[in-house]
């Protein structure tokens, strides 16, 4: 019990791959930054990678594209989370509803997304909304139908317990069936985060709308390449923030859950 | 937990099917199971019937408010049309092509550095932490930088779908060489087993059904990359009709074609997982032990 409370940094860290693995990277890099031709309109060396996201950086570019981006993202995940997650319990605790709506969701789900975005355009026009909505739609998925099958595979046993105690349905939801559910609903919001940003990067390079992805468009457009790989820097690091952060969170809130078996991803 | 579980569930159907074996044909039994597995989904297909309906009088009626919201009706007429004029074959053969190719040359990437990553704790200590900055890196954002390096052309398309659908394979090979048990690596021991053999008739079969899975996903990842690089980055085939009908105004075509993307990596991923359970009948029993 004493020793649950303590949660020192290091097992944040412990599932990271060892960083001397980062060696052949960055030899790679040092390579081509001593190496490579100064003023190669296709493969610019790192440094001047470093150089236009500075100067992006201060004409004013970069900050608002990013700030777009991750707020549609965040805005688009909780959406996802919120809606999926519901959907996922009564769907998951409803055989009628499972049933039902299986075959529709099924459906749903094999749309591709990238294909969503012109279906969205069509009907929305490229609104700011629009990112929102498409982002949210491919981020729901897994999160409702891991948090589906969960409440669906709920041990019997629990719901005995339950209803031993004469629980009324809403406790027994609170106390019971949405704690058992957690683990699966976080394993599918782990899946739907990488997933969301990957789409808003994409909505915005499809539709122009504001953001990173349409930043990296144009400067291709433009041939631009140093921007093209500074930026593409800043999505990784971006992408590596986001997942971390997430990872640490869920790490903290699973503390009080009995650990998992674990899966094979 | 959920390990043994499915354990004891395979040992169960596995032993069912062999007494079943021998009172029946081959042929006949296969097609009681079907008829028996076939379960029609009454209140489902209810459902999307219903969808449809409502979606087919809501836009006769008009009311719903978009302007380029089609019918579902003429959606199907235009579905047919474009079935018949081969227009949609001609794209279709297209996004396929890209698909095979790319599934098949990232499978072997994917596998063959997943076996050395996930056999050798040595190149895993070099080499993980490199792959590990590279993967969260979004498949989306190098299609910009493929463009600029190889201009609108087939390539692009073969890169970015190779460099997204490499990771779930090597990531699956990884997980399922390094959760081999220590034991098959005793029985390897105890025959003196090469390495070279100990990989190919004890690891490989071993970690056989984490790396259907990983082809798998990698597939369903190929369709999506294929898609997005036809819509931003080459001309031709099914990305590239879906946007073209938007911007030529034509919602029904469009729909046709967005419909048809959904059908075919349901398809697609159907066709392999009826495959893999052909291929690999009694792996999922030899892998938890």
């Amino acid at each position: 019990m004493i020793e649950r409370r303590r949660f020192p940094l290091a097992r944040l860290t412990s599932g990271l791959p060892p960083a001397r693995g980062l060696l052949p990277l960055i030899l790679g890099l040092a390579l081509w930054q001593a190496f490579g031709p100064r003023q190669s309109p296709y493969a610019p060396p790192p440094s001047a990678w470093w150089d236009s996201v500075r100067t992006m950086l201060h004409n004013g570019k970069l900050m608002p594209a990013l700030g777009s981006t991750l707020v549609s993202f965040a805005l688009a995940i909780v959406i996802a989370a919120l809606v999926g997650g519901a959907l996922g319990l009564l769907i998951g605790r409803s055989r009628t509803a499972r049933r039902a709506l299986g075959p529709l969701l099924e459906f749903c789900r094999g749309l591709q997304p990238p294909v969503i975005v012109p279906v969205a355009v069509l009907l929305l026009g490229y609104a700011e909304s629009l990112k929102l909505l498409v982002v949210a739609w491919v981020a729901i998925w897994p999160i409702l139908l891991n948090t589906a099958s969960a409440a669906s595979l709920l041990d019997e046993l629990m719901l005995d317990i339950a209803r031993t105690f004469r629980l009324d349905r809403i406790t027994t939801l609170r106390k019971i069936i949405v704690p058992a559910v957690v683990p699966d609903f976080l394993l599918g919001l782990r899946v739907a985060v990488p997933l969301g940003i990957i789409i808003t990067l994409l909505v915005e390079m499809l539709t122009s709308l504001p953001g990173i992805g349409s930043l990296i468009v144009i400067s291709q457009r433009q041939f631009r390449s140093a921007d093209v790989y500074g930026l593409l820097v800043v999505v990784g690091l971006m992408g590596f923030l986001i997942n971390s952060l997430f990872a640490m969170a869920e790490q903290l809130l699973l503390r009080r859950w009995p650990p998992r078996a674990p899966s094979t991803r | 937990m959920p390990a043994p579980r499915a354990f004891s569930n395979e040992v169960g159907a596995g032993s069912r099917e062999g007494a079943a074996a021998e009172q029946k044909p081959k042929a006949f039994r296969r097609f009681c199971e079907t008829v028996k597995s076939f379960r029609p989904n009454l209140s489902g297909t209810l459902t999307i019937l219903a969808v449809a309906a409502l979606w087919e009088a809501a836009v006769r009626s008009g009311a719903i408010a978009f302007d380029y919201l089609p019918a579902p009706s003429a959606v199907f007429v235009a579905w047919v049309q474009l079935l018949l004029s081969g227009e949609m074959l001609v794209q279709t053969a297209h996004t396929l092509r890209a698909v095979l190719i790319g599934w098949v040359v990232a499978s072997a990437i994917g596998i063959g550095l997943g076996l050395v990553l996930g056999f050798s704790a040595l190149g895993r200590r070099y080499l993980l932490a490199s792959l590990e900055v590279l993967r969260p890196l979004p498949a989306v954002a190098f299609l910009p930088l493929a463009l600029l390096l190889f201009n609108f052309s087939l390539t692009t398309e073969l890169v970015l779908i190779i460099y997204a659908s490499i990771w779930p394979a090597l990531i699956n090979t990884m997980g399922g060489v390094m959760s081999v048990r220590a034991r098959l690596y005793d029985v390897a021991r105890t025959l003196r087993l090469s390495r070279a053999h100990t990989l190919i008739k004890v690891i490989m079969p071993a970690a056989a059904p984490a790396i259907v899975v990983g082809c798998r996903l990698s597939l369903g990842l190929t369709l999506v990359m294929a898609i997005i690089a036809e819509m931003l980055a080459n001309p031709h085939g099914l990305g590239y009709a879906v946007v073209s009908e938007l911007q030529a105004m034509q919602p029904q075509r469009m729909f046709a074609y967005v419909f048809f993307i959904g059908l075919l990596a349901i398809a697609l991923n159907g066709a392999l997982i009826g495959l893999s359970r052909r291929f690999l009948r009694g792996h999922a029993a030899a892998r938890h032990d």
